[in-house]
């Protein structure tokens, strides 16, 4: 079974993180989000520091630096797709395209609306 | 004369759509742009209301290909939320299962390159041999495509003696055809035309944008989560790690070549070393503890995550799902650049796409 630590961070330590981790030579595995129990947005960095995964998380932002400086497109799109789902702001990414979700639906739904809007509000927003 | 000119969403070099633009100074690429998103099916939406036991039915359907992937990972993420230790049977019959999804992957995708270059004798070749790995994965779960091979706690189908000879002798059969393949993948004048030079990803640029799996292989990252972060008893198979630096898409070619023999290798030593006792814990609806967990795994393409968040209850609160394409796409203008257009079909295919995975 592979090893995975959890550690908390502040946004301030999201940069200089991720500038040690990429020094080190160290593979950014993604960038994961979803709201917690408390309804806060909870984004993780997951490092491969081999053989562990290091998840670090940052509670309760909607605005935080971008790593794509950093990790280029390894962090880019994750940061997008989390820009589309959740409405998370990265300072410093290009969101003028998108990624996954068509571009009607972001015109007419808006951002961040996919996942924390229950399946079944969805579908009858869709049959509507 | 600059042009612009787009390829697909749909298009017949494409197995799935993507769109891609090229802009061309004459018959050269100078920079090119991807889109894609055209294959999204909502299954992260899915699985927050699904079990554990529909969401292994739902994440295997993510992919065609490397459907036991899928479930693998997502049934990894969970025991590790819940400290379920998979019986070692159970770890080597995954393993199994996984090497074979390899074998068939890596088989498909050098058929295509061959039919995408144009060399359609060597594809149908390939192909023929790739059904005798077909008829291995049939034969040990019932299914050619979404195998159902993997419970939470470990693996539903065993292997009794006569199965395990079928496969023994499947794979020995498949040695012949297989150097025979690598020979002419190495020697053919018509691939080395086609292949050599083309599609170039240096080192430097594959760290850069963290390109993954075989694709980054091929351009000298020695990268491997099998080695590098071992799960399901992957530290007890001795295996190489293929890797090229030339960074083209004839590496891209051999890198594939090679690791179908290291597949073979580890598939012969979990059958002759297999561990007697059970297969899995006999778990049947399970909820999932709070908490969160990621596992990776080293699918045909390369390293697949997926992270699972658990809540107290039977469904996941969350489940996240990122494949080796979400990495690998976004180096494909980098390999298009200053490249001819008559190659852009066969350079997007080289890094073996997923739309299907990437897009979820």
């Amino acid at each position: 079974m592979q090893e995975y630590k959890v550690f908390q961070i502040s946004k301030d330590e999201i940069v200089p993180l991720a500038e040690r981790m990429k020094k080190n030579g160290v593979f950014l595995v993604m960038v994961h989000g979803f709201i917690d129990k408390e309804g806060r947005m909870d984004i993780s960095y997951d490092y491969a520091v081999n053989p562990v995964i290091e998840s670090y998380h940052v509670v309760g932002e909607m605005k935080v630096p971008s790593i794509g400086s950093i990790y280029a497109t390894a962090a880019e799109w994750p940061e997008r797709e989390l820009n589309e789902l959740y409405n998370v702001e990265f300072e410093g990414l290009d969101v003028s395209k998108r990624l996954f979700l068509p571009e009607d639906m972001l015109e007419t739904q808006g951002k961040g609306q996919i996942m924390v809007t229950p399946l079944s509000e969805l579908v009858e927003k869709n049959v509507k | 004369m600059s042009y612009i000119v787009p390829i697909g969403p749909y298009h017949p070099a494409l197995e799935e759509p993507i769109h891609a633009k090229l802009y061309t100074e004459g018959e050269i690429i100078k920079d090119a742009e991807v889109f894609v998103g055209y294959n999204h099916r909502g299954i992260e939406k899915l699985a927050t209301e699904r079990n554990v036991i529909q969401t292994l039915v739902l994440v295997e359907r993510v992919c065609g290909i490397c459907s036991h992937s899928h479930a693998l990972t997502y049934a990894m993420a969970v025991e590790n939320i819940n400290g379920i230790e998979v019986p070692k049977r159970g770890q080597y019959l995954r393993v199994i299962t996984a090497e074979l999804e390899r074998l068939h992957s890596h088989l498909l995708w050098l058929g295509i390159a061959c039919h995408i270059i144009g060399h359609d004798s060597m594809f149908m070749h390939i192909w023929d041999e790739r059904e005798i790995i077909m008829d291995l994965l049939e034969k040990l779960s019932g299914n050619r495509v979404n195998y159902a091979m993997v419970t939470i706690g470990g693996a539903r189908r065993d292997i009794d003696d006569g199965l395990k000879a079928e496969i023994l002798a499947g794979l020995e059969k498949l040695k012949a055809p297989m150097d025979r393949i690598v020979e002419i993948a190495l020697n053919d004048k018509t691939i080395a035309l086609r292949t050599k030079g083309v599609g170039t990803l240096t080192t430097a640029t594959a760290l850069e944008l963290g390109a993954i799996g075989p694709h980054a292989r091929a351009s000298g990252v020695d990268v491997d989560v099998r080695r590098d972060a071992p799960y399901s008893s992957y530290e007890d198979f001795d295996f190489n790690v293929p890797v090229v630096e030339s960074g083209d898409v004839f590496a891209r070619v051999v890198v594939r070549a090679l690791e179908c023999y290291e597949s073979i290798k580890i598939i012969e030593q979990a059958l002759n070393k297999m561990p007697a006792g059970p297969i899995n814990l006999g778990n049947k609806l399970i909820k999932i503890k709070e908490g969160m967990s990621v596992a990776l795994h080293e699918a045909p393409r390369g390293q697949l995550s997926h992270m699972v968040v658990g809540n107290g209850t039977l469904n996941n609160h969350r489940v996240s799902v990122h494949v080796p394409s979400y990495k690998n796409t976004p180096t494909i203008p980098y390999m298009l650049r200053n490249n001819a257009v008559a190659d852009a079909g066969l350079i997007i295919a080289s890094i073996d796409p997923c739309f299907s995975c990437l897009d979820r």
